[in-house]
């Protein structure tokens, strides 16, 4: 929060932020993971109960801690039209990911996933208001649709605490008037993750806004509308049957959808978005699944997509005119090309990266639900993410390089910095070695799942 | 009385000399991940406008050869007369599932490690010519062996899937950027039919694991368990549309004419020889070797897809007018009569398929690879064009035929004992599928005299473009695959010293994939009247 302050003053100074600032952004990110790392361990609570920190709030911490620091480093900087503010805007997105993490009421919770959406309506009103205003009505549709349900839960439950109702759904049954403010509140999440059919806002938004922008529209505020789905169906997890369904239609929509719609766009930034949108839909499977293993394997590939969803608009940089920009990236700028590559495979659940071994340990959990609809649906959807992944590999890898003089605005070539290098390489390291070396981090992932109460 | 022998080979032959001396526990993961990293470290090697491309091409080679030495290590050092998996490694991985990196190879499994090796060294040799993109195209041909050899050796369920679908993305790749005018085509293709597999092998393997209550996805573990017939039954289907995908059998074969055809040669065969014997090896591995009952119940639905394989690859082949596409059906065959061999389900049956996944790799690649390299040569891939050649072709007559014999199992070539125990092992429990079978290898023989004769030994065409028979480089890769279909149909147990029977330097192919078969091979061997009296 105070690094974020900090930068917007910054950009308000009259001598603008120099070189430093994305390093010294980067240096921030890095030591305040390091300190959840090293600290975060302990559990605690804050702000008189307010906030917690269990194994759930460390992990989902972390991840988007990692995601927030590579997306500030693999960010060609030269092509954001306010690098200050958006470097603020990443760490208040980042931070309202992490108040929905820690918190233990509905204040929280609204709160943070608040607080993510508005830093992205800022960050792509830099750029382009008109989408910013699109953006804000979308995330007014979603606030509402979450209020409701979130003030209909309290209603029915008498509670806004969710240890407390968890304690009451456990000596309760499955009503109709539970069940529709779930509905109503999944679907607000559903809304405000962008999901299909759902993506009337977040497609514009991820084509038209800067890099960042994109970064915090389709990774960031979906993670934290993951996150606060992972916080209701543990509250919930007593009475399956009011939001289990309803997530496994979600899970469904957006897997298949994602996968189909990624296959048939030909813009690199919206075919990232589909198969981000796609591996939503496995974290939702997941979530559906209604106990500690399936929400240990969800919290993990939500991991696994924070990272990439985040990143991957930004490493892809000036990508947003479409296809070609990519052409010959992996001649020119090798170690963004690179980055760009594993963000894409991740995403689409190719094996050895991160993603697959997420979207692994979900379809695991699924079978073991006897949910086999859903994980043949699934996997329908993966497959048709891997073809749309192959398609943009092409790009990068087998097209020859467009002549500079005819490259247009859109495509230019991001420009070569050691920060940005280095936060390609950090990003295919990340995405690589979660995958091969996913044991101690999915461990606490399932340890974070038991921090929520289930068994 | 020989083939029976081979079948039910003795728990203690005759041992190699050396056998066993050298054990290294890394044998396995150095065949999996040495190319893994070699295709990475080729990405810092400077390559300003194409300056070391050659140098690319020596680094896939030696790796392919260093590996190649390995495994004949491997290969030397295999106890024959063990019957479980040797050079195991086994790390957790996913506890929490259940995962483990656990890697074995049995006979059957070692055999397809000596043929993956000698397909990968053919590869990077036929891959020579490759003037465009040669790092990228180098470090993805790594890649895929790396996923064949990882599918090979794999003894967990999730390291299977896992290498499985890796060997999609690097392939499917190399096709699309090196291909020839139909590369889009056969790219989608490839990436749909194989990723049909791979959910299909996903699916199975997550039913049995939920129905073995989610404790383990190691094969020992997850394939053995006691599971309900109705389970046994979805399991044993979604395997075999795996395999059936990938080996291919009819009708999920879609993909074969256009990859075959339009894949740059190397990829041809590496798929034709390595990457699609997996579909064969998945059925013996998962289905055959694990789950005696539901491979009874399906063997009918197996035996079935083969033969109709090899009747439509056959009459395919009789009526196209391009030489590739005739020999890209063409390929097919040796897999169908794999996949038949294990639905036969009898010791003798079992022993020459797995015999048929080394030989069968062996001539699928050989006929597409010199299919390929005539209609290069001659310029023309359409069969109204490409007559009598076989005076202006010597080398690729010689290999052309070899070839064609090699597909069809006559004697002398390693397919003979291959075909010959699957026939005779299969007479007894699948007699109509066995004529099937036998019809279907007329045709295929039909097919073949009538491509050989109008393409080597027909009337010259004048208005055909100009020929020129095979390169020496082209000689070294056609000649490393017939002369190993023609070794270990000379030496089947390996060569050995005048008078004695030790056999020397090589223990002998017939030995090595005998290790552990009569394991695999006892839920099926027919009861002894005698014994029950």
């Amino acid at each position: 929060m105070a690094g974020a302050v900090a930068l917007v003053l910054l950009g308000r100074a009259p001598r603008r932020p120099r070189r430093w600032a994305p390093l010294a952004a980067t240096l921030l990110v890095a030591v305040a993971l390091a300190v959840e790392l090293w600290a975060g361990g302990t559990l605690g609570t804050y702000l008189t109960g307010a906030l917690v920190q269990d194994r759930f709030a460390l992990f989902a911490k972390a991840a988007v801690l990692l995601a927030a620091g590579l997306a500030i480093a693999v960010t060609d900087w030269s092509d954001e039209g306010a690098p200050a503010i958006g470097m603020a805007m990443i760490l208040l997105a980042a931070l309202g990911v992490m108040i929905v993490a820690s918190a233990t009421d509905f204040v929280g919770l609204w709160a943070g996933l608040e607080l993510a959406g508005a830093a992205g309506v800022v960050l792509v009103s830099v750029r382009r208001a008109d989408l910013g205003l699109r953006l804000l009505v979308a995330g007014g549709v979603a606030s509402a649709l979450v209020l409701i349900g979130l003030a209909f839960v309290y209603a029915t439950t008498g509670a806004a605490d969710l240890s407390t109702i968890r304690r009451v759904a456990g000596s309760a049954s499955a009503t109709l008037p539970l069940a529709i403010p779930v509905f109503l509140l999944i679907g607000g999440l559903a809304v405000r993750a962008g999901l299909p059919p759902f993506q009337f806002a977040r497609l514009p938004v991820g084509l038209g806004a800067s890099p960042l922008g994109a970064g915090i529209v389709i990774g960031l505020v979906a993670a934290a509308a993951l996150t606060v789905a992972f916080k209701i169906s543990a509250a919930l997890v007593p009475l399956p049957a009011v939001f289990s369904p309803y997530l496994m239609v979600v899970a469904a929509v957006a897997m298949v959808g994602g996968g189909a719609a990624a296959l048939a766009t030909r813009s690199p930034r919206a075919r990232l978005a589909y198969l981000a949108a796609g591996q939503v839909g496995w974290v939702a499977a997941g979530l559906a699944t209604h106990y500690r293993i399936g929400l240990g394997a969800s919290l993990f590939l939500l991991g696994a997509f924070a990272v990439a969803a985040t990143a991957g608009p930004a490493v892809m940089a000036g990508a947003d005119a479409g296809e070609f920009a990519l052409a010959g990236m992996g001649l020119l700028r090798p170690a963004r090309a690179a980055g760009i590559a594993v963000v894409f495979l991740s995403l689409a659940g190719v094996p050895p990266l991160a993603g697959f071994f997420g979207e692994f340990a979900v379809a695991s959990a699924v079978a073991q639900s006897g949910g086999f609809w859903l994980l043949a649906l699934g996997l329908l959807g993966a497959v048709m993410s891997m073809a749309a992944a192959v398609g943009t590999l092409r790009a990068i890898y087998l097209q020859s390089p467009p002549d500079e003089s005819r490259r247009a605005a859109g495509a230019r070539l991001p420009v070569l910095t050691r920060l940005s290098t280095g936060g390609a390489v950090a990003l295919f390291a990340v995405i690589a070695g979660c995958g091969v070396f996913a044991n101690p981090i999915i461990s606490l992932a399932d340890q974070g799942a038991e921090a929520l109460g289930l068994r | 009385m020989i083939l029976a022998g081979i079948a039910l080979a003795s728990p203690t032959p005759a041992a190699v000399p050396g056998a066993g001396i050298f054990t290294s526990p890394l044998i396995l993961s150095l065949s999996i991940w040495v190319p893994v990293a070699v295709a990475i470290g080729m990405n810092f090697i400077p390559n300003p406008r194409g300056r070391y491309d050659t140098l690319m091409k020596q680094i896939a080679f030696f790796t392919n050869l260093g590996i190649v030495f390995i495994l004949f290590i491997a290969y030397n050092q295999f106890q024959t007369f063990l019957p479980g998996m040797q050079f195991e490694e086994k790390l957790p991985w996913l506890p929490s599932i259940g995962a483990t990196y656990h890697l074995g190879v049995d006979g059957a499994g070692m055999t397809m490690m000596v043929l993956s090796g000698i397909i990968g060294i053919t590869a990077v040799l036929a891959s020579w010519g490759v003037r465009e993109r040669v790092r990228s195209y180098f470090c993805l041909l790594l890649l895929t062996q790396a996923a064949v050899n990882g599918a090979i050796a794999a003894h967990d369920m999730f390291v299977l899937v896992l290498f499985w679908g890796a060997a999609i993305i690097p392939a499917a790749l190399l096709t699309l950027g090196w291909g020839g005018p139909r590369r889009e085509a056969a790219t989608w293709r490839l990436v749909a039919y194989w990723g049909l597999g791979t959910a299909a092998l996903l699916i199975a393997t997550m039913t049995a694991y939920a129905a073995s209550g989610g404790g383990s996805f190691d094969m020992d573990v997850l394939l053995k368990a006691t599971l309900t017939p109705r389970v046994q039954l979805a399991v044993g289907v979604a395997l075999i549309i795996a395999a059936a995908t990938r080996l291919p059998l009819f009708p999920l074969h879609g993909w074969v004419r256009d990859v075959y055809s339009d894949a740059p040669l190397g990829v041809s065969v590496v798929i034709a020889g390595s990457a699609s014997r997996l579909g064969a090896f998945l059925l013996l591995r998962a289905l055959v070797a694990s789950n005696a009952d539901a491979s009874r119940l399906l063997a009918p639905l197996i035996a079935i897809l083969a033969a109709l394989t090899i009747g439509y690859a056959a009459l395919v082949a009789l009526r196209s007018v391009d030489l590739r596409s005739a020999a890209a059906h063409l390929a097919m065959v040796p897999g169908a009569i794999t996949a038949f061999g294990f639905a036969a389900l009898t010791p003798l049956s079992i022993a020459g398929s797995v015999l048929s996944l080394f030989t069968g790799g062996l001539a699928a690649a050989l006929i597409v690879a010199t299919a390929w390299t005539l209609s290069d040569r001659a310029q023309t891939r359409s069969l109204q064009l490409l007559s009598g050649l076989a005076p202006r072709m010597p080398i690729l007559t010689w290999v052309f035929v070899i070839a064609a014999l090699g597909l069809l199992g006559v004697p002398l070539m390693a397919s003979f004992p291959a075909e010959t125990m699957i026939l005779f092992g299969s007479f007894k429990t699948q007699p109509v599928g066995a004529f099937a079978i036998v019809a279907g290898l007329v045709l295929t023989a039909v097919a073949l005299a009538v491509l050989v004769h109008r393409v080597l030994f027909g009337e010259p065409n004048h208005d055909a473009p100009a020929v020129s028979d095979a390169s020496l480089g082209e000689t070294w890769y056609l000649g490393v695959m017939a002369g190993a279909l023609l070794w270990v149909g000379l030496f089947p147990g390996g060569p050995k010293l005048p008078g004695t029977e030790q056999p020397i330097f090589d223990p002998g192919l017939v030995n090595v994939m005998s290790a552990g078969l009569s394991d695999i091979a006892s839920p099926y061997v027919p009861p002894n009247p005698a014994a029950t009296q």
